[in-house]
């Protein structure tokens, strides 16, 4: 076993464990306080796959903003029963785990063992693909070569889907603040 | 041939009085009639009443004070007739009248006795004036057999003449006995539709024409029945009320009705044709056993519309209605309709198997001597008639059944002929002696045991009933000794032993009965000729004779009981090449003076016993000796055949109907409603998926993905 | 044994089911949230695993993964701040964040 791979078996067991803290702990803060640690172990993830940006950006907005996010919408709401559990479970938990537990084996299954699995070998679905211009050259890092796919005028970029996801930001502050209003 | 073409005038006539009357002068009486004003017993009316305009007081109080408020209230008279009322029954009789002598006429003619026109043919002339066919040419090929024909021959002459001349004396008894009721008017309409219905079953050629008719005289039968509107029941006397007395003639003879109408239906599927003489050639070519079992069907409209055996429970309740109407219907016509109908169709029951006969005389023979049995211990006057009427009708079913081809329809028309003659007198001098014990006792009284004794006091009538009683037992010389004498001997001369003995013993038991019942009524112990005139009178009032309308057809009725037996060649008038009676034949044969002897012994008994014993002292010895009480029992109880039907309806029949009224709630309505309580509980508990809660709809949404994720699982690994 | 793109889609598969019972099963709308938020971040892992074992030629680590990745976390953190001021409101109206609680919606 080389380093990447002891690597990721200890991130993803600590993923994965963190995870059903967040959604077994009685205390809700401490399940918000687990999912940080999620958050956390999944840029873990993304620096295993070298994707620095995502990385750092995964740090900066899950376990930067919508943490201290969360955190505060639970503050805000918070019912007086500081003792008791804060974070039950409802009447039909049992149906959601035999659900979950279903969709997960068929996606296991679906990935592991079909034959026409993307990440069996000999099953690209994509062809090969050639850059519009002369001068788009491969960028030397990620984040570069993130920057030119999300803001390069000349060679192939998401530009659009870029200026689309702004406006989503947009609306969604503005939709944010009317709907938290006191009024 | 102009006499015969205008026969039509005698069917039609009384439809056009009916309809006269109904529309016209009835009109006129009800809109002329003095309004008068029911006093109860709190008004306090005296004796003469107050006249106030065009109001005024009844008296309704009787004699000794009673209340007689029901009892105009169920039959409501006037104090005076109205013109209206006089000219319905002056219009009535005048048409019966002219009808009648035609119909004579016609008679005379056809029977050699005058010549205005040649003989009819045997098969009848076709009255074409007033038929109707319902399709003509060859568009309607299936149809042309519907139509409405009606023809004249020798049978129908036969028959006519008994139903306009007895109709004609019962209208003019009715002006006497129907005096000063309100329904006046009413009557002679109904009276002019029943002898318009009864006509057109004389005069039809087919049997669609006759199956009309048949029903007309149902309804007449009903509306005449019921005429008395109001009259309670009497069950102390075990007597029903006018209406339900109505209610059970019709819907008895409607049951009858049905064999009647699959019969024809069979006929006319097999044949195609309704009319009787085609009928009679095509029935040849029929297989027999289904014709057998047509006729035997239509055959059973004869039982209920003659009141035989089993479905003669009607006719004695019958008796509810007015006594001129028990006099036509339910004596001389309308229950021989079904003699006539079964000689009208003579040749078709000869096709058939000898077993349409033999059910035909078996019937007729069992009937006989049930009714006979039954009336030997009846108290009502007039039940006794209704018993003897129905016996009679036994004995010409059995004269039909036994004649063969050599006879023909002959012995049993024959029968028809003299009883409506004897049994017409016999009913109309019951209601001459009802009418003036009514007088009397200033109340319906039915029951012989309160009669006694009458003969000097009603001379006229005793005289004719006693020449009645006379002809209907047999007695030599008067009518019915040569009518009934005549079946019996054929009876004997055609092999058919059993019904030989069975219509022997009627005949004695006949005699016996009618003898009690004249000097129960009229004689009793004490009176003049051996008790036979006069005697103890154990009612009360002073009954008397009866006013001239009443007893002229008495009369010209007893004349007729003579004379009608000396029609020595009726046979070969009906059918024509049938041997006549002779007179001298039948005095040498020792069959008849047999039936003679039978009879006389019914009527020595009938004389020793009720003119020597008084009535306390029979009744006392047949109540002490047990088998005595219990046979008087069940022929009192009429062998308890009312009972049964009783309860066949009761238990039956209800049953039936309450089982199906229960399926139709429970099963149909259940399944209707059922089916909108399923919709709507399926709605109420389907529409609990939609709870509100978002997480519930997830929960469908990934579990509908889980599913298919085990499909697909399933199906890539095990089906591959 | 070497990482294969399998390890990478098993782990996206597990935690996309815990965050989905994370979302069924809870009662604080805020948990719920959290649940969803655990979904999200599966698929980010599935998607940029899918970028690094990309085996088109010649931009072999052509990274239409990432992009998406980036785009879906910037719709996540949007929702996240909709959803919670959604909360917050229903919160102050009903005084409850029970998620059975809030089913005016129902027959």
């Amino acid at each position: 076993m080389d380093l990447a791979t002891l690597l990721f078996w200890i991130i993803a067991i600590v993923l994965v464990g963190s995870a059903l803290l967040v959604v077994g702990l009685r205390n809700i803060v401490h399940s918000a306080l687990a999912l940080v640690v999620v958050f956390a172990m999944a840029a873990g993830i993304y620096l295993l796959l070298n994707a620095e940006f995502i990385a750092i950006v995964q740090i900066l907005i899950y376990a930067g903003a919508v943490t201290v996010l969360i955190l505060f919408a639970l503050m805000l709401t918070r019912t007086s029963n500081l003792s008791t559990n804060s974070n039950p479970n409802n009447k039909q938990w049992w149906l959601g785990a035999i659900i979950s537990a279903l969709v997960c084996v068929g996606i296991i299954a679906a990935v592991t063992l079909s034959q026409y699995s993307t990440a069996r070998a000999g099953n690209a679905p994509y062809p090969a693909y050639a850059p519009s211009h002369s001068a788009c050259i491969l960028p030397p890092n990620n984040v570069a070569y993130i920057g030119q796919l999300l803001y390069s005028p000349t060679c192939y970029s998401y530009v659009l889907p870029f200026e689309i996801a702004s406006l989503v930001l947009l609306v969604a502050i503005v939709g944010a603040i009317v709907i938290g209003r006191e009024d | 041939m102009a006499l015969y073409q205008y026969s039509w005038l005698i069917l039609l006539s009384p439809l056009f009085a009916f309809a006269v009357i109904i529309f016209g002068t009835r009109m006129w009486d009800l809109a002329t009639r003095r309004r008068v004003v029911a006093a109860t017993a709190e008004h306090e009316a005296e004796e003469h009443g107050e006249v106030d305009g065009d109001f005024q007081l009844i008296h309704l109080k009787g004699p000794r004070g009673e209340d007689l408020v029901f009892e105009d209230i169920e039959d409501p008279k006037v104090p005076r007739l109205t013109p209206g009322a006089r000219v319905s029954g002056y219009l009535s009789i005048v048409i019966m009248a002219l009808a009648c002598i035609y119909s004579w006429i016609l008679l005379f003619n056809t029977a050699g006795v005058i010549s205005i026109a040649p003989p009819l043919p045997a098969q009848g002339i076709s009255l074409g004036q007033i038929s109707y066919s319902w399709c003509q040419g060859s568009f309607c090929q299936g149809l042309t057999s519907y139509t409405v024909s009606f023809h004249l021959d020798n049978l129908a002459i036969a028959m006519m003449v008994v139903v306009t001349t007895v109709s004609l004396l019962v209208q003019f008894y009715s002006q006497g006995y129907m005096e000063n009721s309100a329904g006046y008017a009413r009557f002679f309409s109904y009276l002019s539709l029943f002898a318009f219905s009864m006509l057109m079953i004389v005069f039809a050629e087919n049997f669609l024409v006759i199956f009309i008719g048949w029903e007309l005289v149902g309804l007449s039968s009903y509306l005449l029945i019921g005429f008395w509107i109001n009259k309670r029941a009497k069950p102390e006397e075990d007597r029903l009320s006018p209406a339900s007395a109505a209610i059970e003639a019709f819907i008895t003879n409607r049951v009858g009705d049905v064999g009647f109408l699959i019969g024809i239906m069979i006929l006319f599927a097999n044949t195609g044709t309704f009319n009787f003489n085609q009928l009679a050639t095509a029935v040849t070519h029929m297989d027999k056993a289904v014709l057998t079992a047509a006729m035997i069907l239509v055959f059973c409209g004869a039982i209920g519309k003659s009141a035989q055996v089993p479905l003669q429970v009607w006719l004695p309740p019958a008796m509810e209605g007015p006594t001129p109407v028990s006099a036509l219907i339910h004596a001389a016509t309308m229950v021989a309709a079904g003699v006539y109908m079964v000689s009208r169709t003579f040749l078709l029951f000869a096709a058939a198997n000898p077993a349409a006969f033999q059910v035909v005389a078996w019937t007729g023979g069992i009937t006989a001597i049930f009714a006979a049995l039954i009336a030997i211990a009846q108290t009502d006057f007039k039940r006794v008639l209704a018993f003897s009427t129905i016996s009679q009708l036994g004995y010409m079913f059995v004269g039909l059944g036994i004649a063969g081809n050599v006879y023909g329809p002959g012995p049993g028309m024959f029968h028809l002929f003299t009883h409506a003659f004897f049994k017409a007198l016999l009913f109309l001098g019951a209601g001459s002696v009802l009418h003036s014990l009514h007088h009397a006792m200033h109340r319906e009284v039915q029951d012989m045991r309160l009669m006694g004794g009458l003969a000097p006091k009603m001379p006229i009538t005793a005289i004719t009933w006693l020449i009645a009683v006379l002809a209907i037992s047999g007695f030599p010389f008067f009518a019915g000794f040569f009518s009934k004498d005549t079946i019996i001997g054929l009876a004997y001369d055609n092999g058919y032993y059993a019904l030989y003995i069975i219509t022997l013993l009627t005949s004695g038991l006949t005699a016996f009965y009618m003898l009690r019942a004249y000097i129960l009524a009229f004689g009793g112990k004490g009176g003049a000729w051996g008790g036979l005139w006069g005697g103890t009178y154990r009612g009360e009032g002073e009954p008397h004779e009866s006013p001239l309308t009443i007893t002229i057809p008495l009369v010209l009725l007893a004349i007729a009981s003579i004379v009608a037996g000396y029609w020595f060649g009726f046979f070969s008038y009906i059918k024509p090449g049938a041997p006549n009676l002779s007179f001298s034949v039948i005095l040498t044969d020792l069959k008849t003076w047999l039936t003679v002897a039978v009879s006389l012994v019914g009527l020595a008994w009938a004389y020793a016993l009720y003119t020597r014993v008084e009535l306390a002292r029979i009744n006392a010895v047949v109540q002490g000796n047990a088998v005595l009480r219990v046979l008087h029992r069940i022929l009192l109880r009429k062998f308890y055949f009312d009972d049964l039907y009783d309860l066949l309806i009761r238990y039956v029949v209800l049953g039936i109907s309450h089982i199906e009224q229960a399926f139709d709630t429970y099963i149909i309505d259940g399944i209707v409603n059922g089916i909108a309580q399923l919709v709507t509980g399926t709605g109420r508990d389907v529409r609990k998926v939609e709870t509100g809660r978002v997480q519930a709809y997830m929960v469908g949404f990934f579990g509908g993905i889980a599913v298919l994720a085990i499909l697909v699982f399933v199906l890539a690994v095990f089906v591959k | 044994m070497g990482l294969t793109l399998n390890h990478f889609l098993v782990l996206g598969a597990v935690l996309f089911c815990i965050g989905l019972y994370g979302a069924l099963s809870k009662r604080n709308a805020v948990a719920v949230l959290m649940g969803i938020e655990i979904m999200l971040n599966a698929v980010n892992v599935t998607m940029v695993g899918f970028a690094f074992y990309n085996t088109v030629k010649p931009w072999s680590t052509y990274l239409t993964g990432q992009i998406f990745a980036i785009f879906i976390i910037t719709v996540a953190a949007a929702e996240a701040a909709v959803a919670l001021a959604m909360i917050i409101s229903i919160y102050r109206k009903r005084n409850t964040v029970d998620v059975d609680e809030i089913n005016m919606m129902k027959w």
